[in-house]
């Protein structure tokens, strides 16, 4: 049992590594655009087709498709960026909510259209790794190292170059950020353009672990919207911390329960956060 | 440098500024002054490209900049300090500093331009890693003043720059105005604090509920006596 429980705790923590940079992209548009993007889990789908065309349909190496992915995606996002949100910048917040929400529906279709309701996958077999009675993925051993690596380099691009540096400032205060001579609408296409290239990513790593179909993204949606409401709106770090609470809760309580259990845990802890802190771990008081 | 000729600004259907005209000549120091909510800071927006004219023109060394957007005029050379010190709270002094240097124009320049602003405020140096959240009232605006320098200005326009400081610490800011004007900075000073920038001007303009009142050299605008009863209380 104590095996099952460290071993459930170590997935835990993989797993957060990865909701961790899922929940980032989602993040990080709300922190600078103030919008919440709700076909982001939609967006990992779609990276996901777009991995396994190029892989099956275009024959590309694996690591060739994937990069294609991340690229397609990061143009998505700034498509998103220039059809969506663009005209509905000074629009009510209901109204964004609405037209992202809307676009749910018309990625999950096209997806259907395009490569019909099958489960698709890209088949790779990774080997187990033993550590005495522990057993790791080595599938979700590699999603954790790199999502930690991505990370990194995000906080890299975000504290040492000038694109960062407007990112967030822009966050914290656009009127200011224009006066010192930023141009937001810039900021926001390279901030939707990177949010997008994010969920290529994680649709790469997602690859040796899930296969897709047309509805793979909603939970990933949700998932990411809760750790993101959990950690604090905006807060990059609190989005973080949250991502192994929630990654570490729902992993061990599977082991003692079951999934279906560990996801109502992992949603009554955050009705339970709204009630008692609304602004997450480490979001500023409203 | 600056010629600001007759425009109007409205907020929705609110009405901030009505036909303003001024001007700031190179090395000029030039003072607007005017109760709170007059439409000094909507005056200086305007200018900046936060907020577009609905009427009139701004032409800066002789080019139109009317309605052009904020990053367009920071590159020709105008840099604003806002109200109250404005700064990004949760960046660090030294990121502040760097964000002034985002401009095109600015940005080759912003390591030696960083080495001189922190001989000429050594507080900011000590405080770089710091984020400026942290920072009293006081270097709050000296970090504004600094921040501005940065981008490379021709014209520095200051919003209220003594608004909430302490006496000693608002003469600590005028005396860096008055440096600023030594260096040939033009300056455009807008303040409710008008006995403090009188020092400091060449010329002066009143601004009430966003109309010109009056207008005039620095003798001229002292000698005044409604300036001197509403606004100098003498």
């Amino acid at each position: 049992m104590l095996e099952q429980l460290l071993m459930a705790f170590i997935n835990g923590i993989l797993l957060g590594g990865v909701l961790a940079l899922l929940a980032f992209g989602l993040n990080l548009i709300f922190g600078v655009v103030k919008i919440i993007h709700m076909a982001y889990g939609q967006f990992v789908m779609l990276g996901f087709y777009f991995i396994y065309y190029f892989y099956t349909a275009w024959h590309l190496p694996l690591l060739v498709a994937m990069a294609g992915g991340i690229i397609v995606m990061g143009l998505l996002g700034m498509l998103v960026q220039l059809l969506i949100i663009n005209p509905l910048l000074d629009a009510p917040r209901l109204n964004q909510l609405l037209a992202l929400a809307s676009l749910i529906i018309v990625l999950e279709n096209l997806a259907q259209v395009v490569w019909g309701a099958d489960y698709r996958g890209i088949p790779i077999s990774m080997p187990i790794i033993q550590f005495g009675d522990i057993f790791i993925r080595s599938s979700y051993l590699l999603a954790f190292l790199g999502a930690i690596a991505t990370l990194g380099i995000l906080y890299l691009f975000l504290h040492k170059t000038y694109f960062g540096l407007a990112i967030r400032s822009v966050a914290q205060d656009v009127e200011m950020a224009r006066g010192m001579g930023i141009n937001p609408k810039v900021i926001y296409y390279i901030t939707l353009a990177a949010g997008g290239a994010l969920t290529g990513v994680v649709a790469a790593f997602f690859i040796p672990i899930y296969t897709v179909h047309p509805h793979f993204g909603a939970s990933f949606t949700l998932m990411a919207f809760v750790i993101v409401v959990f950690g604090g709106m905006g807060n990059l770090l609190g989005g973080f911390i949250s991502a192994f609470i929630i990654g570490v809760v729902t992993s061990i309580t599977a082991v003692l329960a079951s999934t279906e259990v560990a996801d109502i845990l992992a949603l009554v802890m955050f009705i339970l956060m709204m009630m008692v802190r609304p602004q997450g771990i480490l979001g500023a008081k409203a | 440098m600056l010629t600001v000729d007759a425009i109007d600004t409205f907020y929705g259907e609110f009405q901030a500024l009505e036909g303003i005209s001024l001007k700031v000549e190179k090395g000029q120091t030039v003072i607007v002054v005017g109760p709170n909510g007059a439409g000094k800071s909507t005056l200086l927006k305007t200018i900046l490209g936060l907020q577009k004219p609905r009427k009139g023109s701004i032409r800066f060394q002789g080019e139109e900049i009317t309605g052009a957007p904020a990053h367009k005029v920071v590159e020709r050379g105008i840099s604003m300090v806002p109200e109250g010190g404005r700064v990004f709270p949760d960046l660090s002094v030294q990121d502040n500093l760097r964000v002034g240097s985002y401009n095109p124009v600015a940005r080759p320049k912003a390591q030696t331009q960083m080495e001189q602003i922190f001989d000429l405020f050594p507080i900011l140096s000590d405080r770089k890693k710091q984020a400026a959240g942290s920072l009293s009232g006081g270097e709050r605006q000296m970090l504004a003043i600094a921040r501005s320098l940065m981008s490379c200005p021709k014209l520095i326009m200051l919003d209220e720059p003594s608004l909430g400081l302490a006496p000693l610490v608002v003469n600590m800011v005028f005396d860096f105005i008055q440096k600023m004007k030594a260096e040939g900075y033009a300056i455009l000073l807008v303040e409710q604090n008008a006995n403090k920038a009188l020092k400091v001007a060449d010329y002066a303009y009143l601004v009430e509920s966003g109309k010109l009142i009056y207008e005039g050299d620095r003798d001229s605008f002292d000698q005044n006596p409604y300036i001197k009863t509403a606004y100098l209380g003498l």
